[in-house]
């Protein structure tokens, strides 16, 4: 009997980490156009401001 | 608009208590590491079994990155999640088993370490009980986080807390997945992987335990920390976006880069490559992000010792993460790999990133918690001046180490001979840049002592009672809609205006099991063809398990952690051949439950040992290495030539490996009497060659035994190779001569 070592063996898997590597790499060019593009940046820069007051929530009720 | 208000206090408490266990721990973690560094410049300062450089190695390791860093990011974690969610942490019983729990592993380490328990693999040496009492505490600081999210009163989770959710869970899956073994006692177990998988395993858990314990969760530090204490908010909130994803994508694909030139399949190994210097990117998005934070305060840095911490974590950070994609590129790897330029990459990252991180956010914490004033100011420039130097004398010897030593080991002369054909010649001229890292790390370690000395002292000033403020805060309401959220028409528009990555901010477990799923698909795109492709590891007929006594010898190699300074992996270079034997092929180690194959060679290869010394040179050699070769820094085993050997105790080995596949044959019924037969025959031969008599029932033998058989399987003729594989295991005795010198 053939054990899954074989059957997997013999239909030539290794090629699809580099199908990975691909896919990877376009949604790594995705998410930099999206971050490249220019977009609501006061949105941005509340959510940066987050961490920088400890008592007041931010974000719950904006204006 | 909710009008109720809820009032509340943060728990800094616990905070308290793992700020307390980062300066303790540190403290331990950096004088194991002197004390090791010493030891390979002054092998005299071996002492006994426990005190070796072999068992010292995984409790300096274990101490700095689970003891140190990790105390570090979980202070750093409880006290600025609570602040970013405006909430208490869910479960003060969970803090506190987090914590004391986290302790008691910490102690059960540094008591198992030194007296070789071990199973082995760097980062993952800590026994079954250790690793199953890991992952209990685990599960509760992790349910106490994620309880802790869903009941926040700020409708975002900012960045800091991705990097924290995603150290929770790649953590998780890695210490899981990575020390999947058999028991074959309280403090014994071997993994279930062998060989080729087996370190695959290993490397996609250790290059992992570098970027999910040292450097997600020290991200998520920075991203709150320096811009609390520079006062201004992140450069970019958009490239932390970038930074956070990428890195989670793409750093669960790097591990095989440990493995260059090894028995790992190539295109493992290729991917591993591709992906690290892909790194390079999102890695110097993150430090410019954090660099870029102190624009406009740049003045601060100069009077503010905090700062100054920061801004040299921040470079160390970018200059480690240059370093590691370069390194992991095949040709500047073939000769980096093995050397001590490994190690001075480490600690770029570890004495500059992580301890500098951690130094800043304490002397940032520290006047905040215990509510009083830093005692000095001065005490803080300089610590930060003393470790600074102290990382340069590191480094600077350190990197000159690994290059000569490297370029040595490849070097032939005019006749097309090794030109230092002597290993320890190589070693030898490692000595002056030992030393001065031995002064860089007295100085580093001496600025740690400041360190402690100031926080003490604040600590000393603190009031009779803490005051414990209390914040009001509106409930979060996430029935109504985000006003103002970023929005598009068209699919490109939406996915570029990012108003998608907003909402899965607002939805804390969602985001999580985005990056539980970015981790293990990534994981998997790698790991099932390691496992699954038959081809990838082609069986090798002459390769049979180890005998009894065999087994029993390489439990002691690796009780003794010769694999810290041994590798028993020729990659197929011509120097390594001229100097080693036939390179290593994967079918070689199908048996090696774990693998042994090393990552550093303080000393030379033994993947090809047996045969090549009679039985009677290892045990003076192992009895006192300057005995045989007088510059040798290889500590002496004296121990093992007294010690008894467990026979009893091999049997249940024995049969675990059976278990696992191992094909013994007849040892499954007796292991015991095989063992002491074959060890008869041993003893024999070294009472025959002039040595000591009556080594029959010591440890010696085993491991003698161990090392004569390594490397020889493939060498036998085809004939053996037709034998019963059992049999010809059990039953045949090492080669106890097979070579002169």
């Amino acid at each position: 009997m053939r054990s899954i070592a074989d059957v997997v063996g013999a239909s030539g898997l290794s090629g699809y980490a580099i199908v990975a590597l691909i896919l990877f790499f376009l949604a790594f060019l995705a998410v930099l156009a999206a971050v490249l593009s220019p977009a609501r940046s006061s949105y941005y820069e509340r959510a940066g401001r987050l961490p920088l007051d400890d008592l007041t929530p931010q974000t719950p009720r904006e204006p | 608009m909710n009008a109720r208000l809820d009032s509340f206090s943060y728990d800094d408490a616990i905070v308290r208590k793992f700020l307390f266990a980062t300066i303790i721990f540190g403290l331990v973690g950096m004088l194991v590491g002197l004390i090791i560094a010493v030891q390979l410049a002054y092998p005299a300062a071996n002492f006994g079994p426990i005190f070796a450089f072999g068992r010292l190695r995984p409790l300096h390791t274990n101490a700095v990155v689970f003891a140190f860093a990790g105390n570090a990011w979980f202070c750093g974690a409880y006290y600025a999640t609570q602040r970013l969610l405006k909430t208490r942490m869910w479960s003060d019983k969970l803090s506190n088993f987090h914590f004391w729990g986290w302790q008691a592993i910490i102690v059960a380490a540094a008591i198992t370490l030194p007296l070789g328990y071990t199973q082995a693999k760097e980062y993952a040496e800590l026994e079954w009980p250790i690793d199953v009492a890991i992952l209990i505490v685990w599960v509760a600081f992790a349910v106490n986080y994620f309880v802790t999210l869903t009941k926040r009163r700020e409708r975002h989770i900012y960045v800091a807390i991705w990097f924290f959710i995603a150290s929770i869970i790649t953590v998780a899956v890695l210490h899981i997945f990575n020390n999947l073994a058999i028991p074959v006692g309280p403090l014994k177990s071997y993994s279930i992987y062998a060989g080729v998988q087996d370190a695959f395993m290993q490397w996609w858990y250790g290059h992992n335990a570098v970027a999910f314990f040292l450097t997600t969760p020290f991200l998520g530090l920075m991203y709150y920390f320096l811009p609390k204490a520079a006062d201004r908010p992140v450069f970019s909130y958009k490239l932390s976006i970038l930074h956070f994803w990428s890195l989670v994508f793409l750093y669960i694909w790097a591990g095989p880069h440990h493995l260059h030139y090894t028995a790992l399949p190539d295109w493992a190994s290729t991917l591993g490559m591709v992906f690290s210097v892909m790194l390079i990117a999102p890695s110097w998005g993150g430090m410019i992000n954090g660099l870029l934070t102190l624009r406009g305060a740049w003045h601060k840095v100069v009077e503010e010792p905090v700062l100054k911490f920061f801004v040299l974590a921040v470079t160390a950070y970018g200059m480690s993460t240059f370093e590691g994609p370069v390194l992991s590129i095949k040709t500047v790897n073939g000769l980096a790999h093995y050397t001590d330029w490994i190690i001075a990459h480490v600690h770029t990252g570890a004495l500059g990133w992580n301890g500098f991180l951690t130094f800043g956010m304490i002397y940032w914490l520290a006047p905040r918690l215990f509510q009083a004033p830093l005692f000095s100011k001065k005490l803080a420039e300089t610590h930060f001046w003393v470790s600074t130097f102290g990382i340069l004398l590191y480094v600077a010897s350190i990197y000159s180490a690994g290059i000569t030593q490297g370029l040595m080991w490849r070097a032939f002369d005019e006749t097309g001979r090794l030109q230092f054909p002597d290993f320890i010649e190589t070693t030898m001229r490692l000595m002056p840049m030992y030393w001065v890292r031995v002064a860089g790390g007295t100085l580093y370690l001496a600025g740690t002592v400041i360190f402690i000395y100031n926080i003490v002292m604040t600590w000393k000033r603190r009031p009779a009672a803490y005051d414990v403020p209390v914040v009001t805060a509106a409930p979060l309401d996430l029935s109504t809609p985000e006003p103002h959220a970023p929005a598009g028409t068209g699919v490109y528009a939406r996915f570029v205006g990012l108003g998608w990555h907003r909402r899965w901010e607002g939805m804390p477990l969602f985001f999580s099991v985005m990056v539980l799923v970015a981790v293990a698909v990534a994981s998997l795109f790698e790991i099932i063809p390691t496992f699954l492709i038959k081809s990838n590891v082609p069986t090798i007929a002459s390769v049979k398990p180890y005998t009894p006594l065999e087994l029993a010898g390489r439990d002691l190699y690796i009780r003794e952690g010769c694999f810290n300074c041994h590798s028993q992996m020729i990659r197929p270079f011509r120097f390594e051949t001229e100097r080693y034997g036939d390179y290593s092929k994967p079918g070689e180690s199908v048996y090696d439950h774990p693998f042994l194959w090393g990552s550093r060679r303080i000393g030379p290869d033994l993947a090809r040992e047996g045969g090549k010394y009679p039985a009677l040179w290892h045990v003076r050699h192992m009895e006192n290495p300057r005995s045989i070769s007088p510059k040798s820094i290889m500590p002496s085993y004296p121990f093992l030539l007294t010690n008894r050997t467990d026979f009893d105790g091999i049997q249940k080995r024995v049969d675990a490996m059976a278990m696992l596949g191992v094909p013994y044959g007849d040892a499954i019924n007796h292991a015991n009497q095989m063992a002491r037969d074959q060890a008869a025959l041993v003893a024999a031969d070294i009472e025959k060659n002039g040595g000591p008599a009556g080594l029959a029932d010591k440890e010696i033998t085993a491991l003698v035994a161990y090392l004569e058989r390594l490397g020889t399987d493939i060498r036998q003729p085809a004939a053996t190779a037709a034998a019963p594989a059992a049999t010809a295991a059990a039953t045949t005795p090492a080669p106890l001569k097979a070579g002169g010198n």
